[in-house]
């Protein structure tokens, strides 16, 4: 007692001087009370306001993260968080999300007609604190921070999935994915508590905590490793525990679907990107294969789950849950590809993956609230009377498939050349299979995806009278689109501000 | 700089952008449209062709013509050196060929579209822009760009197909999008391999410092960075990795250590990492040749095309997995050129054969040309296996008559089609009779693609005989069988043409009862004329004046096989003391 007193004055200048880089995490925090507390007053014009408070919040952690000056890189907060260029700019990448979700909210006929604005307050306070969640996993450098801050996201998310809890399938999603979601933290805190008992830290960033698993029995380090990594994986939605994401697709309404296919993945790829990230040092270097080899399976066995169970979807919704299980995969393969200089990579990916999910989103949400189309034959004969949104589709879809000339294309292209680069300097047999299951999962890739056009251009329907889309959603279509392109012909200008950033 | 080959390139994409800005009623105005761009493309090729100097050509690295040189990408991936994506595009004898037939048939196909109806807008943006992304693939110098525009091609095509098409168009335009799509994952897997592999030796010179930036790198110097390179004197943060074709074909630009690299002794399944990636890259562009066993998808897609886009298809698409093997194929790896091409001679021979039998039991007169296709693209494989001067330069002499007469071919196909709403060969008999016009232009269809002398085929056909008869000699390659088996081919292709005319259209004059009431059997229209007219007299001119192409195409194909011998007995000589270690 007495020495953890004599400390403190000390902890308490760690704290405070590392608050100045919390300022975004912060910013999100009070805009959250201040969402929850507006939601308490019953005038109309307030509850109209709350998405646009939201929205301010938001775009001014944006752009505190875009044009604020560059934080100290360090670790602050005793060890728990860290800041750098990593953590900024997936910041910038979950304020986007945010923002998207609610202009896709705002779009969204059922979220903002419901019963004179009950419970939008807390749908858009909501959002802020996911957010908020997603932010501090990506800086958590602890395994109890880790925790906290997948727990932040995934309590956030069950009650964003439950939003219209009047349709059964909303309720029947919000079960399982609390069902799996708590199961899966709690053996992933099992694992770590073993990691504890092993070690005798939870600071993973520390070569003594390699150590000590080096020398410990290698069975329990294996044991303690897959539980870890069970909640890591359950997060991006990777084979074996992705079973909640098609149903949580199927009935969360579609902005949320939207964020959870982008958010809370990037964020589970980062908190795995540091954890790997500490085999860089030499001495440990060695017990890397290990994990690769694990990770290797993962990822192959999430881009084969994901793709081939995409092939014998009937509705948009369950297909693009697998869609979003076969983009885990591959953001599992680029990590593996450890060695080449792979983070700049992983954060283009994940960039062209926010915009093409939440253009395809956007459409699939169109189509369902203003079309009344359900499965992906419902879209039979729809590009004639929506040519304009059909043809924007497409170029969502292409993206996601990874053709030319998108920039679908240019992640993947920069991922397999990372992978052939890692292939080429250690020779990892695992390697070279990832790269060509990937490559080649693609054409089947293809086979799902271009369902949607196929149902669109190539089936003919009856009816042929034009459909009106409304102006803000074709604006908000070009504006999911328009990056897909820019970045596939200048990728250089994001790589180069994302490496100006990590420097 | 001189930007034809841009105009070129461009030229359709922007009649396709005025295309999608007109009114949908303004259907003549589009067309328009589309002519006036078609046509312009014509104009620009047509003078390219004239303008290119045919004997300037020494060797496949150097003496591109019309070159345009761009950056377009660049970027620094730490530790790994540069990343450069240029915009490079440039004409050779192998090239041009391709780019005056793009330029002839474009126009052709437009006139052959003019009875189109459905969504016209649709249909003609999504030609011009087919036009585009072909015209970009015969063009383009840099690995990455022609990737795009070869994979970029893949989506006009499926929708042509899918929404213009026939009864089965949903099914056959799925399974050309999926077997092409495969074949160019293939290639993608070779092309990242490559430009992980390769350096550009003239911008490495730049960013060491040895020469200022912008400053063109003399050949000495290129000489001395290969050698540095060669050494491991460069460090990996100078060097500029690249995707310039030109630069992978010369060894001395392969990082040592790196994969596909001669001496790096890495081998998959008992053979040398570059095998695997020559296998890969000729598996690619062997579906789109297309070339027995991967042939499946052309004789659906013809069929359920509508006419014009079969003709683009067989006249143009098919040309590109051929340009394909000239362009990337054999000079990067023309060691695994050198060893496969046995392999690759046979299967053009299979190909022959096995295209001229299935000819042969066709019933649909599309099918059997479809058929005839996959026959004579065989002659091209046949060809370019022999790596001798006559060989490849029959092989390019094939890939441009073929182009001519395919596509008259099935614009006569799509004559009797318009009028019957049929194409059964059985159920037609005596055509000749009420159709003598249209019956001439059969025929001199149907002898053209047979290859008798006086037509381009026969050029074509006499060039890879020639060619493949000399290999064994000249280059050491192809058993003397090969070629005999190949002139049975001819044989077959002669009795189904011959026995389809005169099922079709001597004797006397039936058809099928139930196609009476709808068939209006007239003789051509004027615009039919116009289309099948020009081709016609373009397979008799290049059929008695050879040197018209084989000028052009000699000094390059000249150089072409050169490259590939020398280079290929080198490294394969490497290639084997490395495996029987």
């Amino acid at each position: 007692m007495e020495e953890q007193a004599a400390q403190l004055p000390q902890a308490i200048d760690s704290i405070l001087a590392g608050a100045g880089s919390l300022l975004p995490e912060l910013l999100l925090a009070i805009f959250f009370l201040l969402l929850v507390t507006l939601d308490l007053f019953k005038s109309k014009t307030v509850k109209r306001l709350l998405p646009w408070v939201a929205l301010t919040g938001l775009f001014s952690v944006l752009v505190l993260l875009v044009l604020g000056p560059q934080g100290i890189d360090g670790v602050q907060f005793l060890n728990l968080l860290r800041s750098d260029g990593i953590a900024r700019y997936t910041g910038i990448l979950f304020s986007l999300t945010g923002i998207f979700t609610i202009l896709l909210s705002l779009q969204n006929p059922k979220i903002e007609r419901r019963k004179q604005g009950e419970g939008r307050g807390e749908y858009y306070a909501l959002i802020l604190m996911l957010v908020l969640g997603l932010n501090l996993m990506a800086k958590s450098v602890n395994l109890l921070m880790v925790f906290l801050a997948i727990e932040v996201v995934s309590i956030a998310s069950y009650i964003l999935t439950l939003t219209l809890k009047e349709e059964k399938k909303a309720v029947e999603a919000g079960l399982k994915y609390v069902l799996y979601g708590t199961l899966s933290a709690g053996v992933m805190l099992y694992g770590m508590s073993f990691f504890y008992g092993l070690t005798g830290s939870l600071d993973y960033t520390l070569v003594s905590f390699w150590r000590s698993l080096l020398d410990a029995s290698p069975l329990m380090v294996t044991v303690a490793a897959i539980l870890v990594f069970a909640g890591f994986l359950f997060k991006i939605s990777a084979a074996p525990f992705h079973f909640w994401t098609p149903e949580v697709y199927q009935g969360a309404p579609m902005p949320i679907v939207a964020l959870f296919s982008t958010g809370p993945k990037m964020a589970g790829i980062i908190v795995i990107m540091r954890f790997v990230a500490a085999f860089a040092d030499p001495t440990i270097a060695g017990a890397f294969a290990d994990v690769q080899l694990f990770l290797g399976i993962a990822a192959l066995a999430t881009l084969a789950v994901g793709n081939f169970t995409a092939l014998w979807q009937r509705t948009p919704r369950r297909l693009m849950a697998f869609s979003s299980v076969s983009h885990a995969g591959f953001l599992l393969m680029a990590l593996l590809a450890f060695g080449s200089d792979y983070t700049v990579s992983v954060l283009f990916y994940m960039t062209v993956l926010l915009f093409m999910n939440f253009g395809i989103f956007l459409f699939l949400q169109m189509a369902e609230e203003d079309w009344q189309v359900h499965t992906l034959e419902d879209f039979k004969g729809m590009g004639t009377r929506v040519p304009f949104a059909g043809v924007m589709a497409l170029l969502f879809l292409l993206s996601l498939t990874g053709l030319p000339p998108l920039a679908g294309f240019m992640g993947k292209l920069l991922v397999f050349s990372n992978v052939w680069e890692a292939y080429t300097a250690n020779g990892q047999p695992m390697l070279l299979v990832l790269l060509v299951v990937g490559i080649l999962l693609t054409g089947v890739a293809l086979f799902y995806y271009i369902k949607i056009p196929y149902h669109l251009f190539l089936k003919r329907n009856q009816t042929a009278e034009n459909l009106v889309i409304s102006l803000s959603n074709k604006l908000l279509l070009v504006f999911f689109a328009l990056p897909l392109l820019v970045l596939f012909f200048k990728p250089d200008l994001l790589l180069q501000w994302i490496q100006k950033l990590l420097a | 700089m001189n930007y034809t080959l841009s105009s070129l390139i461009f030229l359709p994409l922007l009649a396709a952008l005025v295309v999608l800005l007109l009114p949908t009623r303004m259907q003549r105005g589009i067309k328009a449209v589309a002519l006036g761009g078609t046509l312009l493309q014509l104009a620009v090729a047509v003078w390219l062709y004239l303008g290119f100097d045919g004997a300037k050509v020494a060797n496949g690295q150097t003496g591109y013509q019309f070159v345009e040189k761009l950056d377009w990408i660049g970027f620094s991936l730490g530790s790994l050196g540069r990343f450069q994506i240029e915009y490079f595009v440039g004409v050779d004898g192998v090239s041009i060929s391709m780019v005056l037939l793009t330029g002839i048939v474009g126009v052709i196909g437009v006139i052959s579209s003019w009875n189109i109806t459905k969504n016209v807008k649709g249909y003609f943006s999504l030609y011009l822009l087919l036009m585009t992304s072909v015209m970009g693939c015969f063009l383009a110098l840099d690995f990455f760009l022609f990737y795009l525009f070869f994979e970029f091609m893949l989506l006009p095509m499926y929708f042509l197909i899918g929404m213009w098409g026939g009864p089965k168009r949903e099914y056959a335009a799925l399974k050309f999008f999926i077997y092409t799509l495969i074949g160019s994952l293939f290639i993608l897997v070779v092309m990242i391999g490559l430009y992980t592999s390769v350096i550009d030796p003239e911008a490495t010179a730049q960013q060491m410092g040895l020469i200022g930036q912008d400053v063109p790198a003399s050949l000495d110097m290129v000489r001395q960075v290969q050698q540095m390179l060669q050494q491991g004197a460069i460090s990996e943060a100078d060097m500029v990795r690249t995707f310039s074709i030109p630069a992978m074909m010369e060894p001395a630009n392969f990082i040592p250590g790196s994969l596909l690299h001669v001496f790096s002794g890495v081998s998959l399944f008992d053979l040398p990492i570059r095998f695997v990636a020559f296998l890969l890259v000729l598996a690619g562009f062997l579906i789109k040749v297309p070339s027995v066993p991967v042939h499946t998808w052309l004789p659906d897609a013809h069929v359920e095309a509508p006419t014009p886009i079969s003709v683009l298809l067989a006249a143009i698409l098919l040309k590109v997995g051929g340009y394909g093997l000239i362009r990337i194929a054999y000079p990067v790896f023309p060691d695994a050129g050198a060893y496969f091409s046995t392999f690759v001679g046979g299967l053009g021979v299979l190909s022959i054969i096995y295209g001229a039998l299935c000819a042969l039991a066709m019933n649909d007169l599309k099918k059997l040309i479809a058929y005839s296709s996959v026959s004579h693209m065989g002659f091209v494989l046949l060809g370019l296996a022999s790596l001798t001067n006559e060989g490849v330069n029959g092989a390019i002499y094939m890939m441009f008559s073929h182009g001519l007469i395919s596509a008259m071919l099935f614009l006569v196909v799509g004559v009797i089609y318009d009028r019957a709403h049929d194409r059964m060969i059985l159920n037609f008999r005596g055509l000749a009779k009420r159709m003598p016009a249209y019956t001439a232009f059969v025929v001199i269809a149907f002898f053209a693609s047979l290859g008798l002398p006086g037509f381009s085929g026969f050029i074509a056909e006499l060039l890879v005989l020639l060619g493949s008869f000399s290999a064994p000699e000249a280059t050491g390659m192809l058993p003397r069988w090969m070629a005999i088996v190949a002139v049975i081919g001819l044989l077959l292709s002669a009795a189904y043409y011959l026995w389809a005319l005169q099922r079709m259209f001597f004797g006397k004059y039936w058809i099928f009862p139930e196609l009476r009431g709808k068939a209006q059997l007239t003789d051509l229209t004027k615009r039919e004329y116009l289309m099948l007219l020009p081709l016609a007299i373009l397979a008799f001119v290049f059929g008695i004046f050879p040197h018209l192409l084989l000028d052009k195409t000699g000094m390059t194909v000249t150089g072409f096989t050169e490259l590939v011998l020398r280079n290929g007995q080198e490294q394969l000589n490497i290639l084997q003391a490395i495996l029987q270690r």
